[in-house]
């Protein structure tokens, strides 16, 4: 029988020693995968190529804002053309191809490679895995979606003449741009992960998560043009459209007569819900795959 | 004290019965599951690490029941899967330091055990290229150290030397064989290749089709059944005849006899009976082949009843 503990009289080289420091069991495991997936969203430990996509779309998320506060401070207009409430409607683009470059990578690296057996036999359980990456790339979305609607709020304040007065009048707008920019983020980026961990393959995420995106946007106001009372229900269905009337129940306003949300006539407050429901519903298909999935 | 210690572990997959009531009790120390492919190996290790709930039975692994607690079980053991597991687009150190975090260790601990871990497997000058550019054999060294980085307590190795060719396979065998006796890690090494259960293993444990067959120590197994070869020049027919007639049971396997290696006397009695018969002796070796005879066996077994 060898003795009860085998490290007694081990020999060790210099090439490796046991190690009897802390182990911090599962929030550290979940909060190193969180930091990992939000650097790999951002191409950060990887090669340079894997950077320019990400960077180059987030920057172009912000270009909208950019220009308002600059003419804004050129010309010195009180013209607000482009506004938290309606920033989304800026930055449809650059935000769905955030998604649909980014979300396949955030577990489709880990399906391909087969790494979630490394994982799973870790201090971790699946659900902890899944809600780890999951918040990762919600995170990451949130630099694009949130990121402008901060950047108006604080450059609109800085640059008007009277700051004590426009933070009285004004203060509101930054925990509702928090809330619609995580809203934004929440909803696109879990629907997007929800799209591509059920892709078998990364074109096809990639192609879903914009169709899903884009596509909607046009079908949704045909649809709501020539449908009438029945038709008008497609307003909730386009991604876009259901995330600018959440964001504009968050901001507390009504949607412009020439928008989808002004024709479909629906009660602004609804998109709201519905939204939430789509988070939860997204959230609900990532967990239940990867309670399933073989490790 | 053991490290693994199961009883009445059952798995079933739909109709099919993975594990059939294993009890198992490993001490510390290298220890070899053998099986054919398809016996359940991995699915044990599977159900050890927590990753898989059995269908019956309990298991504990280091005093951790693995169906309660497998997130602090999981601390403690290290797990190298069979298939490719490890990304290609990152560098053995960025993934491996990454790993060891998600094993609990603080970021400083973790950078210092990469490099270490990645020394002791030889993947040192390689840390900072990106794995898709890796041999077979590096691939398999780098899964190796993930396995190793948090300093685990207990490791499982499902089929080590796949793909390696023979130079990496003696490599890896020798990596394992070091890991467990210098540095006191017990590890369980899923093979279906007995030379290799025998050259590093303290233990076996074999399982077929899901039951277990034998557990204990491998000098056990080894010594009991030594098999002696012997090749002549011409027709074995006579050797071994005159061989029987001498009291040994030979056995003929084509132009080799084999016969049990019960001592000098065994070997005493080939020398005569060639010298008798005038034929020359090409080979005559002793054959550890005790572990293939376990399989031998069951499977003369099922021939029989069939």
């Amino acid at each position: 029988m060898p003795p009860a503990d085998p490290r007694a009289g081990a020999i060790y080289d210099l090439g490796y020693r046991a190690y009897d420091g802390p182990r911090l069991g599962r929030r550290a495991a979940v909060l190193s995968l969180y930091v990992f997936t939000l650097r790999a969203a951002f191409g950060i430990g990887r090669r340079p190529a894997a950077k320019v996509v990400p960077v180059l779309v987030t920057a172009f998320a912000f270009i909208p804002a950019l220009i308002q506060l600059g003419v804004a401070a050129l010309i010195g207009s009180r013209v607000e053309v482009v506004a938290p409430w309606n920033y989304l409607g800026f930055s449809e683009v650059p935000v769905a191809l955030f998604c649909a470059g980014a979300a396949p990578e955030v577990f489709g690296r880990d399906l391909r490679y087969r790494t979630l057996a490394l994982y799973f036999s870790r201090p971790l359980r699946r659900q902890d895995y899944a809600l780890a990456k999951s918040a990762a790339f919600i995170t990451a979305l949130a630099v694009p979606t949130l990121g402008p609607l901060l950047l108006l709020v604080i450059g609109n304040g800085l640059a008007s003449e009277d700051v004590p007065g426009y933070l009285a009048g004004h203060w509101r707008e930054l925990p509702q741009s928090l809330a619609a920019g995580l809203l934004i983020a929440a909803v696109a980026g879990l629907g997007s992960l929800a799209i591509a961990v059920h892709a078998p393959r990364r074109a096809h995420a990639t192609a879903a998560i914009a169709a899903w995106f884009l596509l909607t946007l046009p079908v949704a106001a045909i649809i709501v043009e020539v449908g009438g009372g029945a038709g008008r229900y497609a307003a909730w269905f386009s991604p876009f459209d259901l995330l600018y009337g959440a964001a504009l129940a968050i901001f507390g306003r009504e949607p412009g007569a020439d928008s989808i949300q002004g024709a479909a006539g629906l009660p602004i407050a609804t998109y709201l819900l519905l939204a939430l429901l789509h988070a939860a519903a997204a959230l609900a298909l990532i967990l239940r795959r990867f309670q399933r999935v073989q490790a | 004290m053991h490290v693994i210690e199961t009883a009445a572990l059952t798995r079933r997959f739909g109709a099919v019965t993975a594990l059939d009531a294993l009890d198992l009790a490993v001490p510390p120390g290298i220890t070899g599951l053998v099986g054919a492919n398809g016996a359940g190996k991995s699915t044990l290790i599977r159900i050890l690490l927590g990753l898989l709930p059995p269908t019956a039975g309990a298991a504990r692994v280091l005093g951790f029941d693995v169906a309660e607690d497998g997130p602090a079980l999981r601390q403690f053991v290290g797990y190298m899967p069979e298939h490719d597991c490890l990304p290609g687009d990152v560098s053995a150190t960025e993934f491996i330091a990454h790993l060891a975090r998600v094993s609990g260790l603080p970021a400083a601990a973790a950078r210092e055990r990469t490099a270490e871990t990645l020394r002791h497997v030889g993947l040192f000058e390689e840390r900072y290229r990106e794995i898709r550019g890796y041999s077979t054999g590096m691939k398999q060294r780098a899964k190796l150290a993930q396995a190793l980085v948090h300093d685990p307590r207990l490791l499982f190795l499902d089929e080590p030397t796949n793909g390696l060719d023979p130079a990496g396979r003696d490599d890896m065998l020798d990596l394992v064989r070091r890991t467990g006796r210098e540095f006191g890690i017990s590890i369980v090494m899923a093979s279906h290749l007995l030379g290799e259960i025998e050259r590093v293993c303290d233990n076996v444990v074999v399982i077929d089709g899901g039951r277990l067959l034998r557990q204990g120590p491998i000098a056990e197994f080894t010594a009991a059944t030594g098999t002696l070869a012997v090749e002549i020049e011409g027709d074995a027919g006579p050797l071994a005849a005159a061989l029987e007639a001498r009291g040994y049971p030979a056995r003929r396997e084509g132009r080799i006899i084999l016969l049990p290696a019960d001592g000098d006397a065994a070997l005493d009695a080939i020398r005569d009976a060639c010298a008798d018969l005038g034929v020359g002796l090409v080979r005559l070796e002793h054959r550890r082949q005790a572990l293939e005879d376990l399989f031998r066996a069951p499977q003369e077994a099922a021939d029989a009843a069939r």
